[in-house]
């Protein structure tokens, strides 16, 4: 469905809302970008991604690595540099949060670019985070044989 | 037969490749026409391959259509915004393209123009669901066209690339998005690729999507090294730049390299079809065809 990828029908950022999620943002810049390089998407899905912020990636990749992760794992643009979707599955392993990986994250709303995520959240403009995954290794099973029997 | 009607069918797939020329000359394209006419059932037309200013692949999809070769678009996200990607899209659909492969796109850097902003508002996944969209007669305003588009779906895999499992987590999204066929990269390590395909099929993902295995056959031992250092995410195999770099004539050695991997692709379970991408050596494309004994029907 639409709606599952792209951001609808959201409330208008007003003037005064902007104020304060200006205010927002400076507290939430003093917890995430000294933790996780936190690039102000304003869209935040670090808890999608292992806490790994994943616009650190020189595509800005929201849905997993492209094709061009060399073999230990390098960046092709900086090769100096690990692949950041690399990093995020093997915590993602090491967190028991590979379920989800398979979720497909929403086009990126560029309008949310520098606004406090805390504030978008609670104005439901994005989804909330997910901070506990349970049975994780029974819903990536579940998932693989949702689409078995879907062919059928 | 149409490809849409070839993947729905049961037969095997054979896609080709051409690279559009640094310049506005069409007939290169006209030209090289002749190789795949006959032989393939569609052929890829890439989007500023390597982020290397290219013939666009809209207009090279139409002299090939005008040709009477089935075209298969490529469409990146670095160039273009989601504005310019619906419109180009609905722009091909206007003049009779039908197949569209999705992909993220080489980072600008890699280039010829490396000061250039890459856009990358979608990546590919989400490039993928606008295009289903689009079929269902959505725009992503939300806006209901009239005439919605009927765009076959196309897919990258890179099974060679690390994290192993990722890439089959990035393949079930792809499908879950809507694709309908998925083309690799080029195999040059079977092992590897006989590993992927298991997973696939364990997984149950073949039965949901075509997928077609690349294959590149090489003129010369030096493409081989140039690949393995330049281009990121292929795994070269040193058995077959050995191979190359014995034989007397490379460009023979190419070509019984190449069957050989169509050969034994063939036999594993779950390859759909092939893709044969020649970098700049369309003209043996129906060699290799008549060699590997495939048949093509139309």
């Amino acid at each position: 469905m639409l709606k599952d990828f792209v951001s609808f029908n959201m409330p208008p950022i007003t003037a005064k809302e902007r104020r304060f999620s200006r205010l927002l943002l400076f507290f939430e810049d003093i917890v995430k970008v000294p933790l996780f390089r936190c690039q102000h998407c304003g869209e935040c899905i670090l808890s999608s991604t292992a806490f790994i912020c994943s616009q650190n990636c020189p595509k800005r990749l929201r849905n997993g690595p492209c094709g061009g992760t060399g073999e230990d794992g390098s960046c092709e643009v900086y090769p100096e540099r690990k692949c950041v979707w690399y990093k995020i599955y093997y915590r993602s392993k090491l967190l028991n949060r590979m379920s989800l990986l398979y979720k497909i994250n929403k086009i990126h709303n560029y309008n949310l670019e520098r606004t406090s995520s805390w504030l978008n959240v609670f104005r439901k403009r994005i989804d909330p985070p997910m901070w506990f995954v349970r049975n994780d290794k029974q819903k990536v099973k579940d998932l693989i044989s949702d689409d078995v029997q879907r062919k059928d | 037969m149409t490809f849409k009607e070839k993947i729905e069918s049961n037969q095997f797939i054979v896609c080709g490749e051409v690279g559009p020329p640094q310049s506005c000359d069409g007939d290169v394209i006209r030209s090289k026409s002749k190789y795949f006419k006959g032989y393939v059932d569609a052929v890829n037309i890439t989007d500023n391959q390597t982020a290397t200013v290219r013939l666009s692949s809209i207009a090279s999809a139409k002299i090939l259509l005008d040709e009477g070769v089935e075209p298969i678009m490529q469409m990146t996200c670095r160039d273009r915004n989601r504005l310019a990607i619906q419109s180009d899209l609905l722009g091909a659909a206007a003049l009779g393209i039908r197949n569209v492969l999705c992909l993220t796109g080489d980072h600008q850097t890699i280039g010829d123009q490396p000061e250039a902003k890459g856009v990358f508002d979608l990546d590919s996944i989400q490039l993928i669901a606008t295009v289903s969209e689009m079929n269902r007669g959505f725009l992503l305003s939300g806006y209901e066209m009239k005439t919605a588009t009927a765009f076959l779906i196309g897919a990258a895999a890179n099974p060679f690339a690390e994290p192993f499992e990722m890439r089959l987590i990035r393949l079930h999204k792809k499908i879950e998005a809507g694709a309908h066929f998925i083309q690799t990269q080029p195999v040059f390590d079977l092992e590897i690729f006989t590993r992927w395909m298991e997973r696939v099929v364990e997984m149950g993902l073949h039965e949901k999507t075509a997928i077609l295995a690349g294959v590149l056959p090489v003129k010369s031992p030096k493409t081989l090294l140039w690949m393995k250092k330049e281009v990121p995410g292929v795994k070269i195999r040193d058995e077959y730049i050995h191979r190359m770099r014995d034989a007397s004539d490379p460009e023979e050695e190419g070509v019984k390299m190449a069957v050989e991997i169509i050969q034994t692709l063939r036999n594993i379970k779950g390859v759909r079809g092939i893709h044969l991408m020649p970098a700049m050596w369309e003209s043996i494309t129906p060699t290799i065809i008549k060699e590997a004994r495939l048949n093509t029907t139309n």
